[in-house]
């Protein structure tokens, strides 16, 4: 008999309890001031912490209740997005690569053209007469230098304009590693910098990257002859050349080149102005910035930077999203551009290079401060309209190859254009 | 009271196995079919439509070249990976029952492993191949070391290694029931006809103990069959794309390259698959057991 | 005599040369561990500089613990943690042994296929399930966003594995003479299961305890898809944080999984006196 009551009991303590979890559930749901709650898909993971303080201050501020999502690193923020939208609960604001933007426009983003930032901003993107992209941040890529460790070797100031064609760049390279830097150089193996960042420019720096990638796509463009795509090719056979992994590219990972980067036991990194996340978790050195690739050129495409805006806000526009919450997600876009707490949360907390011409960007990192300077001159734009697995396909099954030196560059062509052929193009 | 009327029955059922079968039902049958039915539409993930296409998923299924070498590669990974967990499991079972010093500290300790999961394992493990490991090495032979995830065999290799080390404590267990259910008599009377240790094992224990071979074989087949944690966090298909297994390709057609019917009928045979290499390996484990 | 002391020697010799093969074993399989260990205690760059010091350049530091209880919501993500843990598994535990007697003593055609079903769903890889799971509770039905939600979907999901178990441990281990004379005495079929084949089912009522308590404890895919509010979220979920897009915080990451790991880790060695002996029931069918 005791036996069955104690397992009565339990069997009502646990009903009790699930209801009590019910009820918990269901009341978080509401509940804040003015009762509007918005919620905001945060993809660029580095700046998580500084986007929940500021979402604190602003709910206190605002009266609106702000809650920031950190992007699942398991999967891709397009596949995040996909569950939400099965789910029926989609972020209020959902920031996500500049691709993605096409493909959920039509259906899910909100007009943004009536907005006041929209002038200030050439970056933003529109999708069938629509203004769906608020453009986050300016990143653009390079070489990543430590002018401390070249000059520590060379014994004058590191001045990146003289070292735009190969031939300078090597005789920089031979001092270096004469002066004791064994390999100056360091090259990421993650497939994204290979495929999604380096090999991207061979498109990014044709004159019509589009009629390029088409002509890819179409099967009649022939990369063996391209002059582009040999030009970057010869400059990443120059960098595996001093890779300082060399033997082993494989181990060369992002953390592992930043601290030697940082550390000045490397000179030179390809990477992108976001690397300063990493960089500046190791006994880094402010004396840094972001070059242009040295190509040996006459097109100019070795005097900037390739990028541009780099992830996108976007505002739902279904039934799921009430017409206070999309007004508060508007209210919140527009802070950001227009107001001075807004600025100093992009530029200073997140260190990010804006993308809008009325923000004063002061004081950024070394890295921003490149992309800055190159950017008011004009930087060479991403391209955006590459096939959804390219990344994988190029970056990984081929780059990495080429990297190891398992194929040679004509299997490299061949394997990229026999890719095309068989990609499926993205709308646009 | 009758006990064969359909009443009784039914609520006999309902009584002990109600609120299991309808939750059963409604996170894995229902789910199950309605994934059935995506496989037959044009679905992107996110879009509002999804339009009816036949079987066009399946055909670009049967086309992925790529599918179909990752489920090659799929069954050499799970072959060894089988074997193995099943031969240091057995051996660490016979250890352990053989009534040594602490026999029970190495059963609690080897089945440590299954406390932590998934994809933090993977993390945990990359860094021991890419930093612990090549460090080690270098301070030994004072040269550069490649890590084990630097070529496409290695990263296969190491992907066997964390799930032996994963499974094999788990299987010891099992394994362990097995050789305490053979009786002490049998194996005595063994000795006394001559047989050595090694010989009442393979003659004696095996074939007695072929329940548990059953069910350890099938756990270890399906689970190697539908590995994707660990895939994703200790590989991530590197180098090259040829570390990558069946169940993380069906994962990228479906989200990274927003294919999700095609990505749908790719799981759906892969689970085909899986329910073939499982049931028929039982069925054989079974016969065996009979005739036995 | 002779004979015997020789054997005697030898069985020794064997016996400590097969601790020491075990010894060796145990330390290759407890080395992601030390690691795991050594470093929670050191910062990010010494981390990656040095994995294998004990204490790096920039010497000893419980920071990532501290960093890493604040940025999870530890105690609130701990708490959430431990009521879905424990509710799933005290409910799987229960429905899934009534299950597998049901099954074990009827031998009815409702219960053979829903037996078969069970055992089917175990090869269904998740992926398979996850986007109509999501679609169907989420757009259809909206009940996610509740921990109650989550705690019916663990349990359904885990409900074939145990039954399975039970099945075997009540084929086993339970006479049916006990429970006939049970019914003798007048019991009925709950009566008897509750007050003399359930007490039985001990060892395996553990074995599944540790197991399910740790496949909830750690899953993360399930809980992610489900709960999508912060003041729900659990362990794995809020772990999250520390995995960078590009990059990781090793040792927030390092600190997060020594937290994580050490409820499951004491409810193991206070079960685990059990868990080969449910083992054993389960196993032999």
């Amino acid at each position: 008999m005791k036996k069955r009551v104690v397992s009565l009991m339990l069997v009502g303590v646990i009903a009790l309890s699930l209801a009590a979890c019910g009820n918990n559930g269901g009341s978080t749901q509401g509940g804040s001031d003015s009762g509007v709650k918005i919620t905001i898909l945060n993809s660029k993971t580095e700046i998580q912490t500084q986007f929940e303080e500021m979402a604190e201050k602003y709910s206190e501020e605002k009266g609106v209740e702000v809650e920031v999502y950190n992007a699942d690193t398991d999967t891709t923020v397009a596949s995040q997005v996909a569950t939400q939208y099965a789910s029926g609960n989609p972020y209020t604001i959902t920031m996500v690569d500049a691709k993605d933007i096409y493909s959920l426009a039509d259906e899910y983003a909100y007009d943004l053209s009536n907005e006041d930032w929209a002038s200030h901003t050439t970056l933003g993107i529109t999708v069938n007469g629509k203004l769906a992209g608020f453009p986050v941040c300016v990143e653009a890529r390079g070489l990543i230098y430590n002018a401390d460790a070249i000059e520590a070797i060379t014994g004058e100031e590191f001045k990146p304009e003289n070292y735009t064609t190969l031939k300078d760049f090597t005789a920089l390279l031979d001092e270096l590693v004469a002066g004791g830097m064994e390999s100056p150089v360091g090259i990421l193996s993650e497939y994204w910098s290979l495929g999604a960042h380096y090999f991207a420019e061979v498109y990014e720096q044709q004159t019509d990257p589009d009629a390029f990638v088409n002509g890819l796509l179409a099967g009649t463009e022939d990369l063996d002859s391209n002059d582009k795509f040999n030009q970057l090719m010869d400059t990443f056979d120059t960098l595996k050349k001093y890779n300082y992994a060399k033997d082993s590219a494989a181990n060369a990972d992002r953390e592992e080149s930043s601290m030697k980067l940082a550390e000045g036991e490397i000179a030179f990194m390809f990477g992108g102005n976001w690397d300063w996340s990493v960089i500046n978790q190791y006994d880094y050195t402010e004396n840094m910035g972001i070059m242009p690739v040295p190509e040996d050129t006459t097109d100019g495409t070795n005097t900037t930077l390739v990028g541009g805006g780099s992830k996108y806000f976007f505002v739902d526009s279904s039934d799921s999203t009430s017409d206070d919450q999309r007004k508060a997600a508007l209210d919140f876009l527009n802070w950001l551009v227009s107001d001075e707490e807004g600025n100093t949360f992009l530029t200073e907390s997140c260190a990010l290079v804006p993308a809008f011409d009325n923000i004063d960007a002061a004081s950024l990192d070394p890295l921003s401060s490149s992309v800055k300077s190159y950017s008011d001159s004009g930087l060479i734009a991403n391209y955006n309209f590459l096939p959804d697995d390219h990344m994988t396909v190029v970056g990984q099954e081929i780059m990495q190859k080429y990297l190891d030196d398992v194929i040679d560059r004509a299997e490299l062509a061949s394997q990229v254009e026999e890719y095309f052929k068989g990609a499926t193009a993205i709308p646009h | 009271m009758k006990t064969n009327s359909f009443g009784y029955k039914f609520r006999q059922y309902l009584l002990f196995a109600g609120v299991t079968t309808f939750l059963f039902t409604a996170v894995v049958i229902v789910p199950f079919f309605y994934g059935l039915y995506l496989t037959f539409t044009k679905y992107d993930g996110v879009s509002t439509s999804k339009p009816l296409v036949g079987f066009a998923n399946y055909i670009s299924a049967f086309k992925d070249t790529d599918y179909w070498v990752s489920l090659g590669r799929t069954f050499i990974f799970s072959a060894i990976a089988v074997v193995l967990v099943n031969l240091f499991a057995f051996v660490l079972a016979y250890m352990v029952t053989t009534g040594i010093k602490g026999q029970n500290f190495f059963r609690t300790g080897f089945f440590i492993p299954n406390l932590i999961g998934g994809i933090v394992l993977g993390y945990v493990w990359k860094f021991v191949f890419n930093k612990a490991l090549v460090e080690l090495t270098e301070n030994i032979t004072s040269g550069n070391a490649k890590s084990l995830l630097a070529t496409p065999t290695g990263a296969i290799a190491a992907l066997i290694i964390v799930s032996v080390w994963q499974y094999a404590g788990y299987m010891m267990l099992i394994y362990v029931a097995g050789f305490m259910s053979v009786s002490e008599d049998v194996i005595e009377a063994a000795k006394i006809d001559g047989c050595t240790g090694t010989q009442s094992i393979i003659h004696i224990s095996i074939p007695l103990m072929s329940a548990s071979f059953v069910q350890c074989l099938f756990l270890t087949i399906t689970r190697c069959f539908m590995v994707y944690d660990v895939n994703f966090s200790l590989t991530n298909g590197d180098p090259y794309g040829e570390s990558a297994l069946a169940a993380m390709h069906v994962f990228n057609t479906a989200f990274t390259n927003k294919d999700y019917g095609t990505g749908q009928a790719e799981a759906l045979i892969l689970f085909v698959i899986c329910a073939v290499v499982g049931g028929l390996q039982v069925y054989v484990g079974k016969k065996a057991e009979v005739e036995a | 005599m002779d004979q015997n002391k020789k054997a005697a020697i030898a069985k020794r010799i064997r016996h400590i040369l097969m601790i020491l093969v075990l010894a060796i074993l145990f330390i290759i399989v407890i080395f992601p561990f030390i690691l795991v260990l050594i470093n929670a205690f050191k910062v990010k760059s010494d981390i990656t500089a040095d994995p294998l010091r004990l204490i790096g350049k920039h010497g000893f530091t419980l920071d990532n613990f501290t960093n890493a209880m604040k940025k999870m919501n530890f105690w609130k993500v701990f708490g959430n943690s431990l009521i879905i843990t424990t509710f799933s598994t005290i409910l799987t535990i229960f429905l899934s042994s009534m299950t597998a007697h049901l099954i074990v003593r009827n031998n009815w055609k409702a219960n053979k296929i829903l037996f078969v079903l069970m055992i089917a769903s175990m090869v269904i890889p998740f992926q398979v399930l996850m986007i109509p799971l999501v679609s169907l509770y989420g757009g259809v039905f909206g009940i996610l966003n509740h921990r109650i939600t989550l705690i019916l979907m663990h349990t359904g999901f885990s409900v074939s594995m145990a039954t399975f178990m039970f099945h075997g441990a009540i084929n086993t281990n339970v006479p049916i003479s006990l429970e006939e004379a049970a019914k003798i005495d007048g019991c009925t079929k709950w009566q008897t299961f509750w007050r003399i084949v359930f007490p039985i089912l001990k060892p395996t009522v553990a074995t599944v305890a540790i197991i399910d308590a740790m496949a909830f404890w750690n899953d993360y895919l399930l809980p992610s898809l489900v709960l999508k509010q912060k003041d729900l979220f659990t362990i794995p979920i809020a772990t999250k944080v520390f995995y960078g897009t590009y990059s990781t915080d090793t040792g927030l990451i390092m600190a997060a999984l020594l937290l994580a790991m050490l409820p499951i880790l004491i409810l193991y060695l206070f079960l685990q006196r059990y868990i080969v002996e449910g083992i054993t029931a389960g196993a032999v069918k």
